[in-house]
């Protein structure tokens, strides 16, 4: 058999999805063929979260196809690290953090059983990653918010996974914190693999992501940053929003200064 | 008591009386385990509907076999909460009414038929009818040792479950989401849990009835909450808390004739909370008052 030509890390094709009768995404096509840093940008509404939950099967599709590397989600789901918004769980949960960062072994382990010494070590190296190793045995409720969304990152981590799904992962940071994640997804990228992050503020979406997709509802562009960040490109996204529109005056502006 | 041959039937009852204690016990101490996983996924009123349905199944299992065997009249009384917990499914799926909304009238609607069936089966005096209203408050004294035994073995097994899926069990309380996106079958765990929940709302039947129950499931955990930080712990805790309360509510009904047991339960339960909530370490509103100090 011959080898198939190469196929994108990340594909969405004719993507449609709605809740009830209500769609909230449309035809979304979208390749994603290198590792890089990868922003999905939009308002609020515009359904990046959506996407990201019917990549990971979590919400149906009404129509087309996720693939990664060229299969099924449920058939790569081991490759694939996923970091859920913060606000989805209850912090006052009794476990601690590395009960957390440990469920990220889960999946390898299997049924009924435990995490063991191997699965320690690795929950230990995440949490040393995002600078959290101190506070391993703390309730995660005792941790502030930007410390809570890094435990979040660990467990992502202690997946040792292929491609890494983000959804909102700076919303509510402290600046520390946002640095710190953001450096943890560099390095990522310098390894070798792709890191898709939902994202909302498009200033510090110029200076952080290699390659980006404007959505809303449909998608408006996509590629690499500078090429898709274009004042007419968010004008379509943002139409209307006249209070973003002042924003992303700022996000231009700082973008040709940092480059 | 007079009689001069009466040592022996007292020490025979006695017997009985330990016994029985012993298999409520282990009834407390398994609610308490499993009421853990009802508190922590947030459907702590979802047993309250199965429990008060399962009177409609202790009374139809009656009916269908015209003796009061216990273990025929559990069975039925799991079935029809099982079933309930279904229309609560349905109503939420095809109805779109809102959880809540749904957990109250299914707990409404199937108690009311539970109560007009029993009413009905002790109004026309059907012969051993009469002690079915003991499924409502509870009523210890009239269980034999083998239904003790049967009690107590029940609950060991549910405990056994989920003891041995507890990683799973708080993966998918803590986060459905992660769970489900890396693989675990978050609407089959969640059915497992709940069941469970239902298998200990009907033993605890005999114990504390189909009003009460629920507080068996939810007051230790609740309470065991407040002392502790850790899941396995919490088990624990919860565990000897409805312990200690089954034991106490068996220990004064026994004593006092006359007094329902499931209240006293729910009761020592309650005193438990309560004292949880004021001295707990941390947690407790005495901690937390001389920290803001």
């Amino acid at each position: 058999m011959q080898p198939p030509p190469r196929e994108p890390i990340l594909e969405f094709h004719d993507v449609t999805v709605a809740y009830g009768r209500r769609p909230v995404l449309w035809n979304i096509d979208l390749a994603i063929d290198e590792p890089c840093l990868f922003g999905i940008i939009g308002p609020n509404g515009a359904g990046k979260s959506t996407l990201l939950k019917a990549a990971l099967g979590l919400v149906p599709l009404a129509g087309g196809t996720v693939r990664f590397f060229g299969q099924p989600f449920a058939e790569v789901r081991g490759r694939v690290g996923y970091v859920p918004q913060r606000e989805t769980v209850d912090w006052d949960f009794p476990v601690s953090v590395s009960d957390v960062v440990l469920m990220g072994t889960y999946a390898r382990l299997g049924w009924f059983r435990r995490p063991g010494p191997r699965e320690r070590e690795i929950a230990r190296e995440s949490l040393t990653r995002v600078g959290l190793v101190d506070v391993a045995g703390r309730q995660i409720g005792k941790l502030s918010g930007g410390q809570q969304q890094r435990v979040f990152l660990a467990r992502a981590l202690a997946q040792q996974a292929d491609v890494y799904v983000l959804d909102e992962p700076m919303a509510g940071v402290d600046a520390r914190s946002q640095d710190l994640i953001f450096g943890v997804l560099s390095e990522l990228r310098e390894a070798g693999r792709l890191v898709v992050v939902v994202h909302h503020d498009l200033r510090t979406a110029a200076q952080w992501f290699d390659r980006v997709a404007l959505i809303d509802m449909r998608l408006v562009a996509a590629g690499p940053t500078a090429a898709v960040l274009t004042p007419q490109n968010l004008e379509r996204t943002y139409a209307g929003r006249l209070d973003l529109l002042d924003e992303l005056g700022r996000a231009v502006e700082e973008r040709g200064r940092t480059s | 008591m007079t009689d001069p041959a009466g040592i022996e039937p007292l020490f025979a009852i006695s017997h009985n009386t330990l016994v029985v204690a012993c298999g409520v016990a282990a009834v407390g101490c398994g609610a308490g385990v499993i009421g853990c996983f009802g508190v922590l996924r947030k459907r702590a009123l979802v047993g309250d509907a199965a429990a008060h349905a399962t009177l409609v199944g202790v009374a139809l299992a009656f009916l269908a076999t015209g003796r009061r065997d216990l273990p025929v009249l559990l069975v039925g009384g799991f079935l029809s909460g099982l079933a309930a917990l279904g229309v609560l499914v349905l109503l939420r799926v095809f109805t779109r009414t809102r959880e809540d909304a749904a957990t109250a009238i299914v707990l409404s609607v199937s108690f009311g038929l539970g109560i007009t069936l029993v009413s009905g089966i002790t109004a026309r005096g059907i012969p051993g009818g009469a002690g079915l209203e003991q499924f409502l408050l509870g009523h210890t004294a009239a269980l034999t040792t083998a239904d003790a035994i049967l009690l107590a073995t029940v609950s060991a097994a549910a405990v056994l479950l989920l003891v041995l899926s507890l990683k799973e069990a708080t993966l998918v309380a803590f986060d459905p989401s992660f769970a489900a996106a890396t693989g675990w079958p978050v609407a089959v765990m969640d059915y497992f849990l709940v069941a469970l929940v239902a298998v200990m709302v009907v033993v605890g039947l005999p114990a504390a009835g189909a009003v009460l129950v629920t507080a068996l499931v939810v007051i230790p955990p609740v309470a065991a909450r407040q002392w502790t930080d850790r899941v396995p712990t919490m088990l624990l805790l919860s565990g000897v808390f409805g312990l200690a309360s089954a034991v106490f509510g068996v220990a004064v009904s026994a004593v006092v004739p006359r007094l329902a047991t499931g209240p006293l339960v729910v009761l020592a339960a309650a005193c438990i909370f309560a004292v949880s909530f004021v001295v707990a370490p941390e947690r407790g509103w005495w901690a937390r008052h001389l920290r803001k100090r």
